[in-house]
């Protein structure tokens, strides 16, 4: 059993930093816990923030798409308004996270905080250029998920609390679409990718491209969406489509370990870069499709 | 710690550590459909019903539950859709050593109980978490498919 001294329930977000920060001992936030209660961190007490008042999904009055952070991975699948997001790519993202009853408890910010290179949410969130909101007793941050992730394993956060992420209702109208890559259905990525695309006229207005689980974290690939920017769609011809998978695979810095070879994984990058590229132009604009390559 | 939860129409007031889970709340509770199988959240032989959703009970924490309504198969028996998909997995021959069939039973339960007109695809993705180490895939989803169509004949 998880050896824990003490289980704490915080009612708001300023609360649950306060209980994070009063001790004794070390702590940590819980939410769905599906991956603590594999991993057993190492701590004396957990502040549980499933009831602290971050567990909505809104459209801000901006026009925002705003994911409280314990807004669990079913929530977001199930969202009228993040499945008219983008084309329903973040909902269709969340629906290939673990299986029905992990998605049930698994929250998008334990996903991100966790803070895995294969973090499934990761991609699809930094293609629609998500930002952060995290919260300390008295005061509030906001910063791009681009600096959310340290390391493996690593936030920005240290003892604060991500309240969640809100994307800008300007990629609303994106084109995106993203693949998760595995052995099987359950596990972990051996690769990610994610890529949108803001068309308008014709001509390709903004390029974002995602990837995750080959890099020590989530990344853009900033050097290939460079190359799409500012094209005109008929300008991508299946040439210029490779070399813009070429430079993403480039952009990538991945391991080898059991699941795959470093150079399998990049492999996979640019012929997923190059399947996603292709298949949102290929779509006739009324973004349907939010899912799987 | 205490916690107090409606565990299948019945109030329960059960005394849990910080760190337990709701699977070994269950076990020691004597609720034994619930399955002891991967500990990871990957097999789905634990899975219950946290208000009207499945989970894994492996990965919730006890503590949690306070406050919540968590069905077990116990608390279903005498229910119609419970009784079809029971009747329909034996009759295809899906039950084989039987040990994932509460966590599929539940599974299926929760699926068509949100929305009972649904097609192939769907059932083997809500089926996508339990693990049935007999390998016994098809005839579950077959089975589920007949109280589908049975459903759409008694509407």
């Amino acid at each position: 059993m998880w050896n824990l001294q003490e289980y704490r329930f915080a009612t708001n977000p300023a609360e649950a930093v306060a209980l994070m920060r009063k001790g004794p001992g070390k702590g940590a936030y819980i939410a769905g816990g599906t991956d603590m209660l594999l991993e057993h961190p190492s701590c004396d007490f957990v502040v549980d923030i499933n009831k602290a008042g971050i567990g909505d999904i809104a459209r801000t009055a901006g026009g925002d798409l705003f994911i409280g952070a314990v807004a669990t991975l079913q929530d977001i699948v199930d969202n009228s308004f993040v499945r008219g997001f983008a084309g329903g790519a973040v909902s269709s993202a969340a629906s290939q996270c673990g299986n029905r009853p992990v998605r049930t408890t698994g929250t998008v910010g334990g996903n991100l905080c966790n803070a895995l290179p294969s973090a499934d949410m990761a991609p699809v969130l930094l293609a629609l250029d998500a930002t952060c909101y995290i919260t300390d007793e008295d005061s509030q941050e906001s910063l791009p998920l681009t600096d959310f992730f340290v390391g493996p394993r690593l936030t920005v956060l240290e003892d604060r609390l991500l309240v969640g992420v809100a994307l800008p209702g300007e990629c609303a109208g994106w084109r995106c679409a993203s693949h998760k890559l595995t052995r099987t259905a359950e596990d972990i990525s051996l690769v990610q990718v994610a890529v949108s695309l803001g068309v308008d006229e014709g001509r390709i207005k903004e390029a974002r491209i995602a990837l995750g689980a080959v890099a020590p974290v989530p990344m853009r690939a900033i050097l290939a969406e460079t190359m799409l920017i500012g094209q005109e769609i008929t300008a991508i011809t299946p040439d210029v489509l490779g070399d813009v998978a070429a430079i993403a695979a480039g952009e990538c810095d991945p391991l080898d370990d059991h699941r795959a070879s470093a150079e399998y994984r990049r492999d996979m990058v640019a012929v997923l870069t190059r399947r996603l590229v292709a298949r949102i132009l290929a779509d006739d604009g009324d973004n349907r499709e939010g899912g799987a390559a | 710690m205490n916690i107090s939860f409606d565990l299948n129409g019945t109030r329960a007031d059960w005394e849990v550590a910080p760190g337990e889970t709701l699977l070994q709340a269950f076990r020691a509770a004597g609720v034994f459909s619930v399955k002891l199988g991967c500990e990871t959240g990957d097999c789905g032989s634990c899975t219950v019903l946290l208000d009207g959703q499945p989970v894994n009970s492996c990965v919730v924490v006890a503590a949690r539950i306070n406050g919540c309504r968590v069905t077990t198969l116990e608390g279903l028996l005498d229910d119609d859709l419970m009784i079809r998909l029971q009747t329909e997995l034996v009759e295809h021959g899906a039950v084989q050593c039987g040990y994932c069939i509460p966590g599929m039973l539940i599974s299926l339960y929760a699926l068509m109980k949100q929305d009972p007109h649904i097609d192939e695809e769907a059932i083997r993705h809500a089926l996508t978490g339990n693990l049935c180490r007999c390998t016994g895939y098809v005839k579950p989803v077959e089975a589920a498919k007949a109280v589908v169509a049975a459903l759409e004949v008694s509407k």
